[in-house]
């Protein structure tokens, strides 16, 4: 990672927060409804077994009512004749004695409708009840008298309750005495059952609603840690790009105050002495004109001379700062003049390729392989031991590629941590700033040599309008 | 010397333009018609100084010493340029020869070569100073293609589909200069065809720049 700016990488590691928020806030919702449904059907499979064994149980505990009391007065029933009105007395008094718990009490009713028992309701014996109806509209006591007619059986239907008046559901079991024409049975109420399903049924979406609320609390909790460490990674990144970016601007800074110091040098240690011993010729040769000697010319020789030293040593420094065939002629003639220096400097064969074409990169890019080339020549002096070098610059389709091969003993790895390793990342870093390529072809410590490639992007390239026909100077 | 050299002095340093006159005025048959500070003013003045020979520098602000040496000599191609500068680097002197200048002296020699080199250019042979000369001798021939950027430019509106008549409007030049420039493309780049001068631009990135540079 190079330097960027942090504040971009801000809205990256948000982004990137929120692309591993989506999916952990859809699997969490997934789950949750899938667990919601999960459990309801469970429960509801629980709670509707429950209901038919309660109803169940009941229904047993009725039919069970109802054998007991017939076993009770089958003696009277058994021996009576159809229209034998004691028989039937004697039974409706049994019946009407026998009321049970808090509701319980049997009844009555002859095939035409009329009660003839009817314990804990009274003022309905001997009416008929035949259209009576519940408040659901069933036809309760003509449903009761079917079933008789039929033999027995049980019915669902709503009843007031003896004790309140309000309506509740029952369940009735009734069977017939058949010679007299008699349905006889009892009922009991549910609705003490229905109310534990009910209550089940809440309890059961209580419980799913609590799942809930458990499972929002963890991915409330995950997200925060997703957005925290988040967070947390980006503070650090951040105060790690500043920290690189802080010794970036410092090496910067070095290199400047190194760069100064030398020019100043040079310029005090050089030129200032070369100009004064000038100044001491020309002063001489004053001297010696106002005396009238012809022994003037000597000194004005040397001064002469001496000059010409100050102006070669004045292009030296300039061209050490900055070449200026790199401004007025381009990158081609620029890296011809480097190649031949090194050349002659260390002996080493070293051939320069490029197109026709001159003057074609923007300044960056300009400088920037300059630059690279330089260090990269500076690196094959100093540790190669290549005997030959080859530098090819050219423009193709996609840019500007400058490459540069020799026959050395490639590149350590052990030990390119040094100066080696800063000269590499340096070039590199110059290409990146250029949004270009950079690459080291090196066969590792043998003698196979290395290849340095840099490539910058057409965007580097100047317009042909551009290219310089008015300004050697300023253009690139 | 019969006949009196006009000669034109460009240099945007004062200085060093004061002390080649009055170098220049000391000698017989070479008269200064001019100073001027930068090419495109030698362009403007070029047909009213009409000069024989013109000492230019390279670096100028406006219009730099080569452009105005291809520009000068395709308005009066009979003029003689003489590239007077600081640098001693042999890739200026090898392109301001390809530009069309016919020498290059350094400004830090002893004055008479300046002097020296007007009158080699007078008599039509090249001249390079004591210095350039080591320099030149060994690249003349390793570089033969290098374009000047007029032929550069010319290349690019060739390229682009522009026609001689086209290009010779649009560089307020004539038909046969372009044709001219465009010979010379052939001859350095080693093709014949129009098709071919494109194919070569394209295939070395000179079109594709257009427009997403700047």
């Amino acid at each position: 990672m190079s330097s960027h700016l942090p504040f971009p990488r801000l809205t990256y590691a948000q982004k990137l927060s929120l692309v591993a928020a989506i999916p952990l806030i859809l699997a969490v919702a997934a789950i949750a409804v899938l667990v919601a449904n999960q459990s309801r059907a469970l429960a509801e499979r629980e709670i509707q077994a429950l209901e038919t064994q309660m109803i169940e149980a009941k229904k047993r505990e009725l039919r069970n009512y109802v054998t007991q009391a017939r076993n009770g007065f089958y003696f009277i029933y058994g021996s009576a004749a159809p229209n034998d009105q004691d028989a039937k007395n004697q039974v409706t008094q049994i019946l009407s004695a026998m009321i049970y718990g808090d509701e319980g009490f049997f009844f009555v009713y002859d095939y035409d409708g009329i009660n003839l028992v009817s314990p804990r309701q009274t003022e309905m014996i001997n009416n008929n009840h035949l259209s009576l109806t519940d408040s659901r509209g069933k036809p309760v006591v003509a449903d009761l008298i079917n079933i008789a007619r039929q033999g027995d059986g049980y019915l669902t239907h709503l009843w007031p309750k003896p004790s309140s008046g309000a309506e509740a559901e029952m369940i009735t079991y009734v069977t017939s005495f058949p010679s007299w024409r008699w349905a006889v049975g009892t009922g009991v109420f549910i609705d003490d059952v229905l109310t534990s399903v009910a209550a089940a049924r809440a309890e059961v979406e209580a419980r799913v609603q609590r799942t809930f609320y458990y499972i929002l609390a963890i991915t409330l909790a995950a997200l925060l840690m997703v957005f925290g460490s988040g967070m947390a990674l980006n503070i650090r990144e951040r105060r790690l790009a500043d920290a690189k970016l802080k010794r970036l601007t410092q090496r910067v800074f070095d290199a400047q105050e190194e760069e100064r110091g030398r020019v100043a040098r040079e310029l005090h240690d050089g030129i200032s002495q070369i100009l004064v011993g000038v100044r001491y010729a020309l002063d001489t040769a004053l001297r010696r004109l106002d005396k009238g000697l012809d022994t003037a010319r000597a000194p004005l020789d040397h001064g002469i001379d001496t000059l010409g030293d100050a102006i070669s040593e004045v292009r030296r420094i300039s061209r050490d700062l900055r070449p200026g065939v790199l401004d007025d002629l381009g990158l081609g003639p620029a890296l011809r003049t480097l190649v031949d220096d090194f050349s002659k400097r260390t002996g080493i064969q070293t051939d320069f390729q490029t197109v026709v074409f001159r003057n074609r990169l923007d300044q960056d890019a300009k400088i920037a392989l300059y630059r690279i080339a330089q260090e990269a020549l500076t690196n094959i002096e100093r540790h190669s031991k290549a005997t030959r070098v080859s530098v090819d610059l050219r423009g193709h389709k996609r840019g500007a590629t400058l490459r540069i091969s020799d026959n050395g003993t490639g590149l350590d790895p052990a030990r390119s941590g040094g100066s080696t390793g800063i000269g590499l990342r340096n070039m590199q870093e110059r290409v990146e700033q250029l949004d270009g390529a950079f690459r080291i072809l090196t066969s590792n410590g043998t003698q196979g040599g290395c290849t340095v490639e840099a490539t910058v992007p057409l965007t580097h390239l100047l317009p042909p309008q551009n290219t310089p026909q008015n300004k050697e100077r300023s253009t690139a | 010397m019969t006949q009196t050299v006009r000669v034109l002095i460009v240099d945007d340093h004062p200085m060093v333009a004061q002390g080649i006159q009055s170098v220049l005025e000391d000698h017989d048959g070479i008269k200064v018609v001019g100073t001027l500070g930068n090419g495109r003013a030698v362009l403007d003045q070029l047909n009213g100084l009409s000069p024989d020979v013109i000492l230019m520098d390279l670096n100028m602000p406006e219009m730099g010493g080569l452009t105005a040496t291809e520009l000068v000599l395709e308005r009066r191609p009979g003029t003689r340029i003489l590239i007077l500068s600081m640098h001693d680097n042999p890739e200026y002197i090898s392109t301001a020869l390809s530009h069309g200048a016919m020498g290059y002296v350094l400004k830090d020699v002893p004055t008479d070569e300046i002097v020296d080199a007007i009158r080699a250019v007078m008599n039509g042979n090249r001249y390079l100073c004591t210095g350039a000369e080591g320099a030149i001798a060994p690249k003349s021939s390793d570089f033969p293609g290098a374009l000047t950027g007029r032929e550069q430019t010319i290349l690019l509106q060739l390229a682009q589909g522009m026609s001689n008549k086209e290009v010779a409007l649009a560089l307020d030049i004539s038909v046969r200069t372009v044709e001219t420039h465009r010979k010379n493309l052939k001859r350095k780049l080693g093709i014949s065809s129009t098709a071919g001068l494109t194919r070569y631009a394209l295939e070395h990135g000179m079109l594709q720049g257009t427009g997403n540079a700047l």
